[in-house]
């Protein structure tokens, strides 16, 4: 909401000058957004006037103006505008004047000299678009500044209010405020004491949902001249207020609502076919709106219809054929307090925030419908004529106000410090609220105009805000010292991620949201959870694997001359299951490049599936097994260079290399490395058992084992240990090979045996026995040979 | 015998000359060796008469001292010279680049969240959780904010279904967390939220952290307290003005607007207020027994403010470039 400083002013009889009226707004809970001072207009521009204008004798589009500006001489000036013409009143900038961007100096235009410049409401700063000379009224003085003709001492506010105050979308409740938070006396400016009509009930009105609008005035003013002109404070303000000129009348229901907020629709009466009704609208029914958009109802929207059907969208928008014109001489001037729920949410199912329906679905004062009627009724038979012929009030079941109970001790107890009942009592007059006191108990009825005081709670936040949050102080807080647990058997995500950053991952933070092609195609999901509104058609589903965001950072990355990319984010992924939705935390990382940068010192090689997966094993404390993947291989995978990661015999995640076809729909020259892993799971440190070390001295026997290509080293080790030989502590492989002296389709693996007693110093016989229980089950399992 | 005297200058000028150990072995032989004249003249003294002899061999026995003592100091000074020697030959470009490793790091995010975990642990706040994916009243209802309420039309909501969106704030958590425990509470819980909503100072998604504190008597002094000790520790700075805005949240009354000075003016960094009542109805806590405020903070904005950024976007473009600034 946006207002003129000007038209607060005139609430008040002493200045509001003396006061910091944006801090007294910020403090009252009304944000301002923005202060825009039109005073800065230099004196040296002035109301001109075109005496006498002929054309330039070297430029077609010019004119020599000679230009009367109150003072003895006339000034000659030249200028290009296509509305220069004689007798028009207009801004004139004389030399010295200061023009927002540039000053005004004598200068000479193709050889003719000009003393001035004629200018438009664009060089002012005083409107975004111009299309020539500001054409001033014709009663202004010549030589008065331009400030004072337009009655620029002004500024313009704009405020952003809460939803809660409703009773602030008008001039009248900002001033209601700065009265309550200063000493400043607050003027009845908006109540007509003594207009003359008859109550008479005559024009039909039929409300056939008193629920929904429990009170309809309406008045019948006969003969307007909606052609007269309206004072220029009128035009000013509504300008400053962000409401344009239409028409007289419709100019005085908008000055009326901006400066009460009760909306008001004034009708053609020669355009209504009978009684008024508010009723429901029927299915099929269709209104043609001020604005040309046709409505079409689905039936139960609050309409007012005359006989031949819809009018207007009761508290939105009105009718464009019903609507008042320049011409229109009987106008049915509506001021009706309609229920919220009335117009919650349909303006914006029409597409329409109109000021009517922002103030009737937020709550207008319906202690003052019959006082805006009164209000606007007066101001158009003052400014255009015409008399009240007929009139209709009528009230259906209002909102209450029931009393609310106040405890002192309550607002003492939310506040954290003591308040006075004195101090409360002041409060709740400033306020203007009606209450009784008895005994530390306030009995408090709220003003019409609050739809947010309903409960003690609500008064003790009046209370609160009008004491001042600045007021309060702030307290450490006592409580009982009491220390938190810590879970051993778990480690912090935090201790994960650090050890991740020093393993040289770089964390990365990803929208949630991807693509849904990504999601069908390499996160494997065909059921993707889709948004309704996305924010872009490329992140239009929800996420159930951080790869495809990942692969996108490493493109990113890639195009701005990075050569090795390691990212990891820990991040929630999303499932439909069932209608219900489920999310998982999960530890996602992307690895591409060169094991180390390029340097000097060392031989750089490129990354692989193995250096991947030595990572997992570094940031687990747990014993983490690698599984080669039976069924339900992710599409994003290499399918031979892809592991299973297991804890004991759960899946909780997968590691591999980027699937080839996947490199080459994203571009990638070298191969990239994925995995995910379940965090709280990785994160586990159950069932760790810790030892003190063995005096005795492990003792290393290497053997060679010749076997299948395709016997799982994994498994083969997994398979030993599972026969638990005592004795053995480790059994390792530590080379690999292949090739001559070895029989095609086989391969010898060259494994370290640890071997140690924790009692006593072991004998040959004892060693030669642990070696030859290991090769035993490697013979019977695997068919391994000693090489 | 007095000629043997003449033995020392020889061996020292000889000894001098020797540049390494070798050469002084050769050199030694010449004068203490098995052939050399001091053996000889030792030889000689069984042909001198009785009482001669020791008088001669201490002479000898002085002169061979003399000849050793020469030796093991040129001995030393080659050794030294030859570890010098090895030490020159062995010494490298300390300035060369060391080792490099890809440099790691953490998110500024998490760098954020994980200083603000930090403060509210201190003072006894623990961690709660919830779902991103979020229904409708825990959202929006079971936060006093009913269907067509003009509250729900200032969070610009991403919508899954009827019945759910992504959480437009970390709240909701309050209120399940309410659900499940009783009084007195006391949680903080960061996570991403998310609006539609992106610009240049808006991310369709971002972080808050939610912090919730019920119990017997905490107020809206202790509200102003945790706030501001906890800005002005988080910005080591305890002389940071803190202001609290009157405003309006439908689950907080009152409600106020955090702001903080910055630059001369007010920034404003986060809501909060004291829980309403509506809402701890909802969660069957007794208001006449309880009460407590919530706060909800923008991670991003104090992420900004503490590296000092001016731009929101770095966050979400993962360029390494700007990553590895902030390690672990």
């Amino acid at each position: 909401m946006q207002f003129s400083k000007s038209w607060l002013q005139e609430f008040f009889d002493s200045s509001l000058d003396a006061i910091d009226l944006a801090q007294t707004l910020t403090i009252a809970g009304i944000e301002v957004e923005d202060i825009q001072d039109l005073s800065g207009l230099s004196d040296q521009i002035v109301v001109g006037e075109i005496v006498a204008m002929e054309k330039h004798p070297d430029a077609d589009r010019l004119n020599v103006c000679q230009v009367d500006v109150g003072a003895n001489d006339l000034l000659q000036i030249v200028c290009g505008a296509p509305n220069a013409r004689i007798g028009i009143k207009i801004p004139c900038a004389m030399v010295g004047a200061k023009l927002p961007g540039f000053d005004i100096k004598k200068a000479k235009l193709r050889g003719v000299e000009s003393f001035g410049m004629l200018c438009s409401a664009k060089e002012l700063g005083l409107s975004q678009e111009a299309d020539g000379l500001y054409e001033l009224g014709s009663s202004l003085v010549l030589g008065q500044t331009i400030i004072d003709a337009l009655a620029l001492n002004d500024s313009i506010y704009h405020l952003s209010i809460t939803p809660n105050r409703a009773d602030c979308l008008s001039i009248k409740g900002i001033a209601r405020e700065v009265a309550a938070l200063s000493d400043l006396t607050l003027k009845n400016k908006d109540m007509v004491q003594n207009l003359q009509y008859k109550k008479n009930n005559t024009q039909k009105v039929v409300i056939e949902d008193p629920v929904l609008c429990p009170r309809y005035v309406g008045m019948l003013i006969q003969g307007v001249d909606n052609k007269k002109k309206l004072p220029e404070f009128i035009t000013h303000y509504l300008e400053r207020g962000g409401i344009s000129s239409i028409n007289p009348i419709v100019d005085i229901t908008n000055y009326v609502l901006l400066e009460t907020g009760q909306p008001l629709h004034a009708f053609d009466h020669d355009k209504i076919d009978g009684n008024i009704r508010v009723r429901k609208a029927l299915n099929g029914e269709v209104l043609l709106t001020i604005n040309q958009l046709e409505i079409v109802f689905d039936g139960g929207e609050l309409i007012i219809a005359d006989n031949s059907g819809p009018l207007a969208l009761a508290g939105i928008m009105g009718g464009h054929l019903s609507s008042t014109q320049e011409g229109s001489t009987n106008i049915f001037l509506e001021s009706a307090y309609f229920d919220p729920a009335a117009i919650s949410g349909r303006a914006r199912s029409f597409g329409l925030n109109t000021d009517s329906s922002h103030r009737f679905e937020r709550g207008v004062d319906f202690g003052y419908t019959r006082n805006a009627a009164e209000y606007a009724a007066a101001l158009i038979i003052q400014y255009c004529g015409g008399r009240i012929e007929e009139s209709a009030d009528i009230t259906g079941s209002l909102p209450e106000r029931p009393a609310i109970t106040l405890r002192v001790k309550k607002v003492t107890d939310v506040m954290g410090v003591r308040i006075s009942d004195i101090e409360i009592k002041i409060i709740l007059e400033k306020l203007r609220f009606e209450f009784t006191y008895d005994e530390s108990i306030f009995t408090v009825i709220p003003p019409t105009y609050r739809f947010d005081m309903s409960i003690e709670e609500d008064l003790v936040e009046e209370i609160i805000r009008l004491y001042g949050y600045d007021n309060i102080p702030a307290l450490a807080p006592s409580t009982e010292a009491k220390i938190l647990p810590v879970d051993s058997q778990k480690k912090d995500v935090k201790t994960i991620k650090n050890a991740l950053a020093n393993l040289g991952y770089n964390e990365v933070i990803s929208y949630s949201f991807i693509e849904k092609d990504v999601e069908i195609g390499l996160h494997g999901n065909t059921t993707p959870i889709a948004l309704k509104n996305p924010i872009a058609s490329h992140l239009d589903v929800m996420r159930s694997h951080l790869w495809g965001s990942h692969l996108e950072v490493l493109v990113y990355n890639l195009n701005r001359n990075q050569k090795n990319v390691k990212i990891f984010e820990v991040a929630s992924v999303y499932a439909k299951h069932k209608g219900d939705y489920t999310e998982a935390k999960v530890l996602s990382g992307l690895v591409y490049g060169d094991h180390l940068p390029e340097q000097w010192s060392e031989k750089i090689r490129e990354i692989n599936y193995y250096d991947i997966k030595g990572d997992i094993e570094t940031i687990s404390s747990n014993t983490l097994s690698f599984r080669k993947p039976a069924t339900d291989l992710p599409a994003a995978f290499h399918p031979g260079k892809v592991a299973e990661v297991m804890l004991s015999n759960t899946r909780i995640g997968w590691v591999g290399q980027l699937h080839p076809s996947w490199q080459q729909k994203y571009e990638l020259p070298r191969k990239a490395y994925l995995f995910e892993i379940d965090i709280e799971k990785v994160a586990e440190v159950k069932g760790v058992s810790y030892t003190i070390p063995s005096k005795f001295i492990p003792i290393r026997r290497d053997i060679s084992l010749v076997m299948n290509k395709d016997v799982v080293v994994g498994e083969a080790i997994e398979s030993v240990y599972a026969k638990q030989i005592p004795g053995l502590i480790e059994f390792q492989a530590f080379d690999i090979y292949e090739g001559e002296g070895i029989e095609k389709g086989k391969k010898s693996i060259a494994f370290l045996i640890l071997i140690q007693d924790t009692y006593k110093t072991l004998e040959d016989s004892d060693i030669a026995n642990v070696v030859d229980q290991v090769i035993k089950v490697m013979e019977s399992n695997y068919e391994a040979k000693l090489r | 015998m007095e000629h043997l005297k003449k033995l020392i200058d020889e061996a020292k000028k000889d000894f001098d000359s020797c540049g390494s150990l070798t050469e002084l072995d050769n050199a030694k032989s010449k004068y203490i060796g098995k052939t050399g004249p001091l053996t000889e003249a030792m030889k000689g003294l069984s042909s001198l008469p009785k009482e001669e002899k020791p008088k001669a061999g201490a002479f000898i026995n002085e002169i061979k001292k003399s000849i050793e003592a020469l030796l093991s100091a040129r001995k030393e000074m080659i050794q030294n010279e030859e570890l010098l020697n090895q030490l020159n030959d062995e010494s490298i470009d300390v300035t060369l680049p060391g080792v490099k490793r890809n440099q790691g790091s953490l998110h500024p995010i998490t760098h954020t969240m994980n200083r603000i975990e930090m403060f509210f642990h201190s003072i006894g706040f623990t961690l709660a959780d919830g779902p991103e994916i979020e229904d409708d009243y825990h959202n929006f209802t079971a936060l006093n904010i009913p269907e067509y309420h003009p509250a729900r039309a200032m969070h610009d909501t991403f919508y899954i279904d009827d019945e759910h969106v992504l959480r437009t704030h970390t709240s909701p958590v309050q209120v399940r967390y309410m659900k499940n425990n009783k009084p007195p509470l006391k949680i903080i819980s960061p996570g991403r939220v998310y609006r539609v909503d992106s610009d240049a100072t808006h991310s369709p998604m971002f972080h808050q952290v939610e912090g919730l504190w019920i119990d017997e008597k905490v107020s809206f002094a202790n509200l102003k307290g945790v706030v501001q000790d906890f800005l002005q520790q988080f910005f080591e700075d305890e002389t940071l003005s803190i202001r609290f805005r009157p405003s309006f949240f439908p689950f907080t009354e009152p409600s106020a607007e955090i702001d903080m000075s910055w630059n001369g003016g007010w920034l404003e960094i986060g809501g909060c207020g004291m829980v309403h009542p509506e809402v701890l109805r909802q969660v069957g806590i007794d208001t006449n027994e309880y009460q407590g405020f919530a706060f909800g903070l923008g991670v991003e904005r104090l992420a900004m403010l503490k590296f000092q950024l001016n731009d929101l976007r770095p966050f979400f473009t993962n360029d390494l470039r700007f990553l590895q600034q902030f390690r672990a």
